[in-house]
């Protein structure tokens, strides 16, 4: 099976936020978290996500094992394991990886599995006004623009 | 836990439409989300829709009546509240007429007929909304140039794209939706964004022209300068149907040379020049126009010459133009609303009405007549009021004389979800429904050509969708209203031959599209033609030309102002999160956007000793608000950018913190101000200046 990604095509992005909003909805995220984010310098906008990386620092900084890839490439979290050490966040180099302060574990971005289980497109991606946030085969990403646009779907 | 159940109905978080699927377990809603059957829509959703059910959950909403006793909220039946309202109106009635209660509401919240029909039965020609500065005056404007509403034809694909003072991508959803107009952009359309900041579509566009703030109807005017002298009109279309055209193409030469323009607007006449020909060159082409053109003394003058290029480059009613959608066949909002039953009498009283000619006809009153009665009590006392989903005190010009006036009448009664520090000022509190807990048929009142069934998804609390609110006070006043929602709804959509059971089923209704309606019929206009010399304008003794008006308030007109205040002030710059003064308490929301913004270039910036994040007040000769500095080269040097619609509902005193970031306190809403026909408040254009907060 080919590893899947999520993807910002940058120079789309207006920064609507709806992302945003969709991803707390869809993970009953609170006030914090923020498992995608779209920053605004002067009038450029930055989307900060997970790539979910084939060789992930959060997962290698973890010291309890806590993050592991799935068979798609997704990386993932155990609550259960997760000791709230924050080492992940640290190791993170785009800033995705986020602490739930309640719970004070660390939360990130799960590519919305269980929505991809049911072949639906991962929430953020769902919302995007201009089509910018894709995800698909990780080996060759500029592709997955190429093949889908927003009325093929 | 029971089963999920999945009701579709239509999101109204901003003026509406987008097709939602709302999640329901257990009689609560937990999740929505866009309904890709939306024929309007297409499934996206925004912001503001997807974090309803933190709207309508949310802690501080107000759930059930109340009285203020005392200076504190008592909980009250709905019968206690509506008999406590009709008793002071009519009593009103009685002491001083119909016409000193005033009947106000917001921006377009799909509740315009029931509005309407409540005034108009009540006797009262004072009805307050913001259409004299928004989506009314551009009906108003086109209404008289050209019969109707010409709204871009996105699904027709337009080749050239003319973004006006607009982001369809984050607000004004008015007729099309973001994503209808980033299909037809991705299809390859040219595209103009005309905008005093470097945004998402200033980027991306092929000619993006930086204009002075409120200037847009001096280079609509510049564009047609150049179409007039290369000729580049439709010549059968200008013979045939433009009414003046002699007389307006002389007003050009005379008044618009492209170095004038070019001096009034700060745009160099050779990219105006570029402009002009790539929008009156390309075929289909369409504008889309934001309310930026029309919140300043032009706003009536600048949709008449925007409807002007539209009409004599051949793009009027044309596919992939601008067209006048046929409507969807249900009742007309003009019939819902009675409005033949305020007597020729009452229509004489209203305020302003010999003035504001335009917004008289549009059946409503500029905010500030009202404000001036309650005031001084002429030209009659004006003592109690009625508004809902409306907080003028942030949302209208002049905000301080707003507040004034709202704290003399007699009686206020407020409908809306929160306490907002418009309710606190109130003597009643009526709770409104959210969108989720209403039946409509919505986007009656737009020019699109559908409307769409909104149906009720819960009930929350105690409750009432505004329209039953109007309804049950009504019947109290002893006005004619249905029974139920269900009734006035089956009436709406009689001539349909649907129920509103089976038009809830059907999901919504589309009216047939036809195009270049006028080779049968001509414009809906007193000539027939496209009326670039307004007769009715001439009739009302007005200048029958549409012209550029220098603004009151400018470094042009007050050159002795400026050297107190040397920035143009561009207020009410949107977010993507927040609809005019809603949403600042829903946490998802307010994460994204927890800061008034004010916008300043480096320059600007370093000038005044103000770094990114620091908090600056900026002032006016009527006030001053306090704002987050984020600097931006995307803006001129010479113009501050602020964002409108500011007050903290975490403030838990009663103002709500209503005067510390609301930039309203800064605008005028004097008569010389104002557009001459419309009324329309100058939101947008004054000036300021900028200095760091050192208290902070």
């Amino acid at each position: 099976m080919n590893k899947i990604s999520l993807v910002f095509r940058k120079k789309d992005c207006m920064g609507c936020h709806a992302c945003e909003v969709a991803c707390k909805q869809e993970h009953a995220l609170g006030v914090g978290p923020r498992l995608v984010r779209v920053l605004e310098k002067s009038s450029d906008f930055i989307p900060i996500y997970c790539h979910h990386c084939a060789k992930a620092p959060c997962k290698e900084a973890c010291p309890v094992e806590a993050i592991s890839r799935n068979e798609q490439g997704i990386v993932l979290i155990d609550d259960d394991l997760c000791i709230g050490c924050r080492e992940c966040l640290q190791a993170c180099p785009f800033g995705a990886m986020q602490f739930e302060d309640h719970q004070e574990i660390a939360v990130k971005c799960d590519l919305c599995v269980h929505r991809l289980a049911e072949s639906k497109s991962p929430a953020c991606m769902s919302v995007c006004p201009t089509g910018c946030i894709r995800f698909g085969s990780k080996k060759n990403v500029a592709a997955v623009f190429e093949m889908t646009t927003p009325e093929g779907e | 836990m029971s089963e999920v159940e999945h009701v579709k109905t239509v999101c109204r978080s901003c003026h509406g439409g987008c097709g939602v699927i709302a999640h329901v377990q257990d009689g609560q809603v937990i999740k929505v989300e866009g309904d890709p059957d939306s024929p309007i829509s297409h499934g996206s959703m925004c912001t503001k829709g997807l974090a309803i059910t933190q709207l309508a959950y949310h802690p501080d909403r107000i759930l059930y009546p109340m009285k203020k006793t005392g200076g504190n909220w008592e909980r009250i039946t709905w019968n206690e509240a509506l008999d406590t309202v009709s008793a002071k109106f009519k009593k009103v009635i009685a002491e001083f007429g119909p016409e000193s209660i005033i009947v106000g509401q917001g921006t377009g919240r799909d509740f315009e007929s029931h509005f309407s029909r409540f005034g108009n039965l009540l006797g009262t020609p004072n009805m307050l909304t913001a259409g004299h500065m928004c989506y009314l005056s551009r009906i108003g404007a086109t209404l008289t140039t050209c019969g109707r509403h010409p709204a871009i034809d996105y699904a027709n694909n337009p080749k050239c794209i003319v973004m006006w003072a607009c982001n369809p991508l984050w607000t004004n959803p008015d007729e099309y939706k973001g994503v209808s107009f980033w299909r037809a952009y991705e299809k390859g359309a040219k595209l103009i964004v005309i905008d005093p900041r470097k945004g998402f579509l200033a980027k991306r566009a092929d000619l993006w022209l930086q204009l002075r703030p409120g200037t847009d109807a001096a280079l609509a005017l510049g564009f047609f300068h150049v179409i007039i002298e290369e000729k580049l009109y439709d010549a059968d279309f200008v013979a045939n149907y433009i009414h003046g055209w002699e007389a307006f193409v002389d007003r050009i030469k005379t008044d618009y040379s492209l170095e004038r323009v070019a001096e009034i607007t700060w745009v160099k006449p050779n990219l105006i020049r570029q402009a002009a020909r790539l929008y009156a060159n390309t075929k289909p082409a369409g504008i889309h126009w934001g309310v930026p053109t029309e919140q300043t003394i032009n706003c009536t003058d600048f949709t008449r010459t925007a409807v002007g290029l539209m009409a004599v480059t051949g793009n009027l009613d044309a596919p992939g133009g601008n067209v006048f959608h046929e409507p969807p066949g249900t009742r007309k909002i003009s019939e819902f609303s009675a409005n033949q039953a305020l007597s020729d009498a009452q229509r004489k009283k209203r305020l302003g009405g010999d003035q504001y000619k335009l917004a008289s006809r549009m059946t409503i009153v500029t905010p500030k007549c009202a404000w001036d009665a309650i005031l001084t009590g002429k030209p009659y006392p004006v003592k109690a009021g009625y508004l809902i989903a409306t907080n003028p005190v942030v949302s209208r010009a002049n905000a301080q004389e707003v507040y004034n006036a709202l704290k003399q009448l007699d009686f206020l009664a407020v409908s809306d979800f929160f306490l907002t520090p418009t309710a606190e000022l109130a003597d009643i509190f009526l709770p409104a429904g959210t969108w989720l807990e209403q039946d409509h048929v919505s986007e009656n009142w737009k020019y699109h050509g559908y409307v769409l069934a909104r149906q009720k998804v819960v009930e929350i609390g105690e409750c009432w969708q505004d329209h039953k609110i109007f309804m049950e006070l009504g019947k109290r006043m002893g006005q004619q209203w249905w029974d139920t929602i269900e009734d006035s709804l089956d009436w709406l959509l009689e001539p349909t031959g649907l129920s509103w059971e089976e038009f809830k089923q059907k999901g919504y209704l589309h009216g047939e599209q036809k195009f270049y309606k006028y080779k049968e019929n001509g414009f809906s206009t007193p000539t027939r033609k496209v009326e670039l010399y307004s007769t009715i304008f001439e009739k009302w003794s007005r200048d029958p030309l549409p012209k550029y008006t220098e603004i009151p308030e400018s470094p042009v007109s007050r050159p002795d102002l400026a050297e107190k205040y040397p920035y143009i002030l561009n207020a009410g710059l949107r977010t993507p999160t927040f609809f005019h003064s809603a949403n600042r308490q829903i946490p998802w929301l307010r994460e994204i956007r927890p800061d008034p913004i004010v916008e300043i270039h480096p320059a600007t910036a370093e000038k005044h000793g103000i770094c990114e994040g620091d908090w600056v007040w900026i002032e006016s000769p009527r006030g001053r608000a306090k704002e987050k500095a984020k600097l931006n080269d995307g803006i001129d040097p010479r113009v501050i950018v602020a964002e409108h619609g500011w007050w903290y509902p975490e403030v838990r005193d009663a103002d709500h913190g209503w005067d510390l970031s609301n930039i309203n306190l800064l605008t005028d809403n004097s008569h010389e101000s104002m557009d001459p026909v419309m009324g329309a408040t100058n939101l947008r254009v004054l000036l300021c200046k900028v200095y760091r907060c050192e208290d902070e």
